[in-house]
């Protein structure tokens, strides 16, 4: 972990405890109304998944700042990270898929969800009323949590808690199409409840879809991608145009590991004198802590090997 | 005021002064809380009820179609119809544990507003902790 990341790091990890509370608050909440409400069902396992970002993240985190590299694992842990990513991608977009197959189901089904009444303090109520307050409730907490997850994302170069800040909006944003839902199947709306899921899940599958992409995209070496998406960061290419020009005639090759950056120079020798990897950076030397290493591997002399063997 | 009800059962019910009943079971017929219900749920509606003749499955199937407004029968907890029809609170219940039979009425599924007053007039004459 590069040092200048320490303060940033310990606020991510302050803010994804209280994302955890006030989650589960959340998951509490919408848990005791759920009733039969295809809507309820989909934003509760919704805010439920979102607990695997923020509890990745802080398994990520704290392997990363704690774990040195060892026999078993001479580079470290900075991939962790990239590794929860992929177990939150994962988690997105394969229960999104399996939501939105119980949404059309009962859209082609026609199900008609039936909301019943409870007793509260002595007085009987419509639990759809308790739906809409809960999903009234669980528009809070994500919309403020997610806000003040961007910059530290962006600071930090994590896509884990970017893809947490996203789950973030799309939880308020799942609130807000649940009060569509059971607003609709108050009066009298038999679809709007499996309508609203059904976009819920589209949102879910979306979002799973960008973040696995990005997260294979790093398992398999790819060039990194922008933080917000599949894209090529822009500052990796940057980098790599700043290298190609010090270095002409060879090829570049960029790859991440967690939030850090290894470059390979190829067919070029190493420069004479001796620099540190950060003096490679073309932008802003605040974000220089990306480049992790440059390394650089010589032109073959396929002649010289071939006589070699000969002898 | 919400809810009200898709297929708009309490609207007809109130402009036909008419609900159609059926027993699921021939043992609900006889019980007091399944007469005490049906003039309860009566009262409230200012309407008649109309004893339908079917029971079992078939009653439970017209229930699901919308031909049938209450079904009145002795159904486990865990009944398998819990998915396709809307169960209201216990007005008695028979046996233990997993084993008991609940009497109570059975409603189509979403029309929440019929639900929510056949649920008040259930609670309104169901035995004392029935529903514990």
């Amino acid at each position: 972990m590069p040092a200048e990341l320490e303060d940033a790091m310990r606020k991510a990890v302050h803010l994804e405890y209280w994302n955890l509370f006030w989650s589960s608050t959340i998951i509490i909440a919408m848990g005791l109304v759920l009733g039969q409400s295809q809507t309820m069902k989909t934003a509760w396992i919704e805010d439920t998944l979102g607990l695997v970002p923020p509890v990745m993240f802080l398994l990520a985190a704290r392997v990363e700042g704690k774990a040195r590299p060892s026999k078993r694992f001479p580079f470290g842990f900075h991939r962790v990270n990239g590794l929860g990513f992929f177990v939150a991608a994962v988690a997105l977009a394969a229960v999104g898929a399996i939501l939105l197959y119980d949404a059309v189901s009962a859209l082609v089904a026609a199900e008609h969800p039936s909301v019943a009444s409870i007793f509260v303090f002595g007085h009987e109520i419509w639990l759809g009323w308790l739906m809409i307050a809960a999903q009234l409730y669980s528009l809070v907490p994500p919309m403020i949590i997610g806000r003040k997850e961007l910059p530290l994302a962006k600071a930090l170069n994590d896509k884990l808690l970017h893809t947490d800040a996203l789950m973030n909006k799309a939880n308020w944003l799942t609130g807000a199409a649940g009060l569509f839902g059971v607003v609709g199947l108050g009066v009298g709306w038999w679809w709007a409840d499996s309508l609203a899921a059904a976009v819920i899940s589209l949102d879910i599958i979306n979002d799973g879809i960008k973040a696995l992409r990005s997260a294979t995209a790093e398992l398999v070496d790819g060039a990194p991608r922008a933080l917000s998406g599949p894209d090529l960061s822009e500052d990796a290419q940057a980098l790599c145009d700043r290298i190609r020009t010090e270095f002409p005639g060879s090829t570049v090759r960029l790859r991440e590991t967690g939030r850090l950056i290894h470059v390979e120079v190829h067919d070029h020798h190493p420069p004479e004198e001796s620099r540190h990897p950060r003096s490679y950076w073309p932008g802003d030397s605040d974000r220089s802590w990306r480049i992790a290493q440059v390394s650089f591997i010589p032109p073959t002399d396929d002649d010289h090997c071939a006589t070699k063997q000969g002898k | 005021m919400l809810p009200r009800d898709p297929a708009g059962t309490t609207d007809r019910v109130s402009r036909d002064r008419s609900f159609k009943v059926g027993f699921a079971d021939p043992d609900a017929v006889s019980d007091p809380r399944t007469k005490a219900l049906i003039q309860n749920l009566e009262a409230r509606t200012d309407a008649t009820a109309t004893i339908v003749d079917s029971t079992g499955e078939a009653l439970l199937k017209h229930l699901a179609d919308g031909n049938v407004d209450l079904a009145i029968g002795r159904f486990r907890s865990d009944s398998p119809w819990q998915t396709d029809v809307a169960f209201g609170p216990a007005l008695t219940t028979h046996g233990r544990s997993a084993d008991a039979l609940e009497l109570k009425a059975a409603m189509r599924n979403g029309e929440n507003r019929w639900i929510m007053k056949v649920e008040r007039a259930s609670r309104a004459v169901a035995e004392p902790g029935a529903n514990d």
